[in-house]
């Protein structure tokens, strides 16, 4: 009866939806119906745009008018591999500048892989009065100048993350621009800087900020400066030491341990360059009540890593390099039952030899003792077909399973198969698997079992695999819910794709480099489906110089409603859709 | 007897009494101090005095029928009492909304019209409870709401196209022809087993030849510090917020029904027309495949499949040489002398000479 929607003012309506927040559900509630969607769209306050040429800045600024928070991400995932070359785009000024004609009041933005410059910067710190929130996670583009445009003139700012960012770093001073009254920081991650920053502005800063919760320091801060810093801040919560060793002297110690064991909030560790694993005890004070643990930059032994994540019963996060190998693996599967998420990354990957005893053995042990475990980023030099199936049978709850088998197209080391069967089983048996990262040798296989089985898979990155395009026709046809498909140096053509071109429109995205689309089939796709981009990365020259079968060095097709973009580079050509042939 | 009587009989009983009209015209009587919690009833009581007797009975909104005035009432009775803790009204709170979402909708609609808002706060997160995590027919079907966007609004991509049961049929297809080459391959495996041995020989031979050339001395320096280590990161606050159905639900959208007509003909022109055969999707087990496909139709597919199974074999020639060439310029391009090389996700940059010659070691078997 139509009598229940029209008894619903809409204040009431728009009250309802405050307390929705997921961007799927928003997603869903603008699709009900016409009043819905109008609502919806004016008490939105929160937007995520995954490809931000996906949709054009005044298209968003024009539909959700009340908009505080923002989160765009650029580049493709590929590019951290360097895989995209240099000026692709994902410049993020368009969109400051649009939004800071439209939202006033905007108190965040979150990036990842895009461009901002200092231009935006000072824009940003001019425009929004209440700006509280910037995270930068692997951006580029700026400098410290823009930083301390930041921080002189955001008077309310509360979360200031450069996660992996690329900074130029060309004074340490920014910091300083925080006036003396300034006391709302409760974020500061400067890790990935080069250079020092003015420490005595940090210790004034951080002694200053009552509410602090999470510092990551940069390599530069040493670490007789640490404890001073845990001393101003008491109540952090997540921290990043800088480098983690100095010459051993006993009062540094001392004066370390104190200061940790000060910290009684303390819950995720990060940093740690340069360990002298001497210092290493002076944490233990901290290790019971600690969820996360970063060790990816600590080039420590086996033992020194095992002494002190057996003390960590509470991780639920570790991240940490091979050389935990696979004894520390057995004795993290044994103490720390609450881990939910491992990465274990390679110390010497271009290594022909391995250098640690680290195999699938320690990803195994991992699995059979933490139940909870779900996440899984993991490189190692062998699998086998069996590991992989234990693997899937001890955590069907997995989500997501990224394994990174250092040597391309390397075969099950037991049988020298394919690892076709191991993977499948991984996909049969983790019902909820979101996001998977396949290696070793593949045939078209492993395919089939993914289309058939992934059903919930939303993610999949593909390299050095499969035979035929019946590989990529599988999981075309076959994976109900995928949205970003990132596929490397396989032999798949024009066919799989051609006949799943309307999948595509179902996607966020789609990259396919170093394989064997061609030219051709670009064309075709991009005339036929204007609701796509279709852009081939070529820096060999125009395409149109070499015949239609020729292979595209790089491919990239992502769905927009905006059209062509407007700043491609000289290597990226779009395939023009046949809308641009029509009168209008 | 009448009310008044009743109050006159039994004094000890004597409550301040309110008397309140809902929306159905019917007046009824509601003791004043659990009236009273409702805002707008206390603003007519107080500010205009109304409510005393049958005569000048409290007009309720429309939105407040008897039934929800009573619900209302019970929670106010509930609530008013002021000796219970935050955990028993909490289990009272989460009990009481248990009740079907239309009169959940009607009870929001009575809560707020009265200005309640400990209630309308309430029913309207039991709302969103219900809400979330139901896809927007769903939504419709709930609140019997109408389907009145049009189809350029709803920008609708995500059609399940594994239903298309042309891709259905060609799954099958592949399947079966899958298991022939296969069998075939068995056959030959048991007859020539060095083609292996040789495959692996080569490998070995180019990591000889190679060795060297393996050290990733990159020709392009990249400027800071990349760290390319591979991570997705779903640090912010726990909430990973993955999903971007912007573009979905943009209004300036194109005819979809022309574009999926589109992607259909491009797939059709690659496989030409199949029969509907409306079953369940394939498994790999295909003996049932050609159940119900007439002969004619079926010796048609078989050709169409050796077709396509043809043209994937002779293309590749060509193309390994195209990749063979090219393979030069590719490896420089994909190292780098970055310190931070083990942040790289290594794996795929690795030992790119080997790649075109094992392609072709696998496509012999096909």
């Amino acid at each position: 009866m139509p009598r229940l929607a029209y008894s619903f003012p809409e204040e009431v309506l728009e009250h309802v939806f405050s307390f929705i927040e997921c961007d799927k559900d928003r997603g869903s509630i603008s699709l009900v119906c016409k009043s819905w969607y109008e609502i919806e769209a004016w008490c939105r306050r929160r937007v995520f745009v995954g490809n931000c040429y996906a949709v054009s800045p005044a298209t968003v600024v024009k539909r959700f008018p009340k908009v505080r928070s923002v989160a765009i991400k650029g580049k493709p995932h590929f590019a951290d591999f360097n895989l995209v070359p240099e000026g692709w785009g994902a410049y993020v000024f368009p969109w400051i500048k649009a939004m800071a004609a439209a939202y006033p009041w905007l108190q965040e933005i979150r990036l990842k892989r895009m461009v901002i410059t200092d231009e935006c910067l000072e824009l940003i710190a001019k425009s929004f009065k209440n700006f509280s929130v910037l995270v930068l996670t692997s951006c580029e583009g700026f400098t410290t100048d823009g930083l301390a445009a930041i921080t002189a003139n955001c008077r309310n700012l509360r979360e200031l993350e450069l996660r992996e960012s690329e900074v130029e770093d060309i004074c340490g001073h920014w910091l300083s621009h925080f006036p003396d009254s300034y006391t709302s920081l409760v974020s500061l991650n400067i890790s990935c800087l080069g250079n020092e920053v003015n420490l005595s502005a940090l210790e004034r800063l951080v002694s200053r900020c009552t509410n602090l919760q999470t510092l990551r320091l940069n390599r530069a801060v040493p670490l007789e400066k640490l404890a001073n810093l845990l001393r101003g801040a008491p109540q952090l919560v997540e921290l990043g030491t800088g480098t983690y060793s100095t010459e051993m002297r006993p009062e540094v110690f001392a004066n370390l341990a104190e200061a940790f064991s000060g910290c009684k909030q303390l819950k995720s560790l990060s940093g740690f360059w340069d360990v002298l694993p001497s210092y290493l005890p002076a944490l233990y004070p901290v290790c019971s009540s600690l969820t996360s643990l970063n060790l990816s930059y600590a080039t420590i032994q086996s033992s020194d890593l095992i002494k002190l994540v057996s003390q960590c019963e509470s991780l639920q996060r570790l991240w940490v390099l091979d050389y935990i190998e696979d004894a520390g693996l057995e004795v993290i599967a044994a103490s720390c039952k609450d881990l939910r998420e491992l990465r274990v990354f390679p110390s010497d990957p271009f290594g022909l030899e391995p250098n640690v005893a680290l195999t699938e053995q320690g990803l195994v042990s991992v699995s059979e003792g933490c139940t909870k475990l779900q996440s899984v980023l993991y490189f190692c030099r062998q699998m086998s077909n069996a590991a992989l199936d234990t693997i899937a049978r001890n955590r069907p709850n997995m989500t997501r399973f990224r394994l990174c088998i250092i040597e391309p197209r390397a075969p099950d080391y037991l049988t020298r198969e394919p690892l076709d069967a191991g993977f499948g089983a991984i996909v049969e048996h983790c019902k909820d698997l979101r996001r998977l990262s396949l290696s070793g040798l593949l045939s078209d296989r492993v395919f089939e079992y993914i289309g058939t089985y992934g059903k919930k898979l939303e993610m999949l990155s593909v390299a050095f695999a499969g035979d035929t395009d019946l590989g990529l026709h599988h999981v075309l046809s076959g994976c109900d819910n995928l949205r970003k498909l990132e596929i490397r140096d396989c032999p798949f053509g024009d066919k799989a794709l051609l006949a799943n071109a309307a999948k595509l429109e179902t996607m966020r995205s789609l990259w396919m480099s170093s394989c064997l689309v061609s030219y051709g089939a670009c064309k075709l796709l991009g005339l036929k489906l204007p609701r796509l981009n279709v852009e081939v990365i070529d820096e060999r020259g125009p395409p149109d110089s070499r015949p239609d079968s020729s292979p595209v060095e790089k491919l990239y097709i992502y769905r927009t409603v905006s059209g062509p973009r407007l700043d491609m580079p000289g290597y990226v050509w779009r395939m023009e859709d046949d809308s641009a042939l029509r009168v209008s | 007897m009448s009310e008044i009587d009743m109050a006159v009989i039994k004094p000890e009983m004597m409550k301040p009494y309110v008397w309140l009209q809902t929306s159905d015209d019917s007046i009824q009587q509601v003791e004043q101090e659990i009236a009273m919690f409702c805002p707008l009833i206390c603003q007519e009581i107080i500010q205009k005095g109304m409510g005393s007797s049958k005569n000048c009975a409290i007009c309720l909104p429309q939105q407040v029928s008897p039934a929800m005035l009573s619900l209302i009432l019970d929670y106010c009775r509930f609530h008013q009492v002021p000796g219970r803790s935050n955990k028993e009204r909490k289990s009272y709170d989460e009990k009481f909304v248990r009740i079907d979402t239309e009169r959940l909708c009607e009870l929001t609609s009575a809560a707020d019209s009265l200005q309640l808002k400990p209630l309308v706060d309430l029913t309207s997160r039991a709302l969103a409870r219900i809400i979330e995590g139901k896809s927007p027919e769903e939504i419709r079907d709930i609140f019997h709401l109408p389907d009145d966007l049009t189809e350029e609004e709803k920008l609708e991509p995500l059609r399940n196209i594994t239903a298309d049961p042309r891709i259905r049929l060609l799954n099958r297809l592949y399947a079966k022809k899958r298991k022939e080459l296969k069998e075939r391959e068995r056959l030959k495996n048991i007859e020539v087993e060095e083609e292996h041995v040789d495959e692996r020989s080569v490998d070995d031979l180019l990591s000889f030849i190679n060795g060297n050339e393996g050290e990733p001395k990159g020709v392009k320096t990249s400027k800071n510090k990349k760290k390319n280590r591979r991570k997705k990161e779903q640090q912010k606050n726990s909430s990973s917020k993955e999903t971007s159905e912007l573009d979905k639900k943009e209004v300036n959208g194109h005819d979809i029904r022309h574009q999926s007509s589109e992607a259909e003909r491009i797939s059709e022109s690659s496989y030409l027309h199949y029969a509907e055969d409306g079953t369940s999707t394939p498994k790999s087990d295909d003996g049932d495949i050609y159940d119900g496909i007439d002969p004619a139709l079926k010796e048609k597919i078989d050709r169409e499949v050796e077709d396509f199974a043809r043209r994937l074999n002779s293309d590749w020639p060509e193309r390994m040489q195209e990749l063979l060439s090219s393979g030069q310029d590719r490896k420089t391009l994909l190292f780098n002398t970055d310190g931070f090389l083990r942040r790289h996700a290594c794996m795929f940059s690795l030992v790119l000479q080997y790649f075109p010659f094992s392609i072709i070691c696998f496509l012999a078997e096909l």
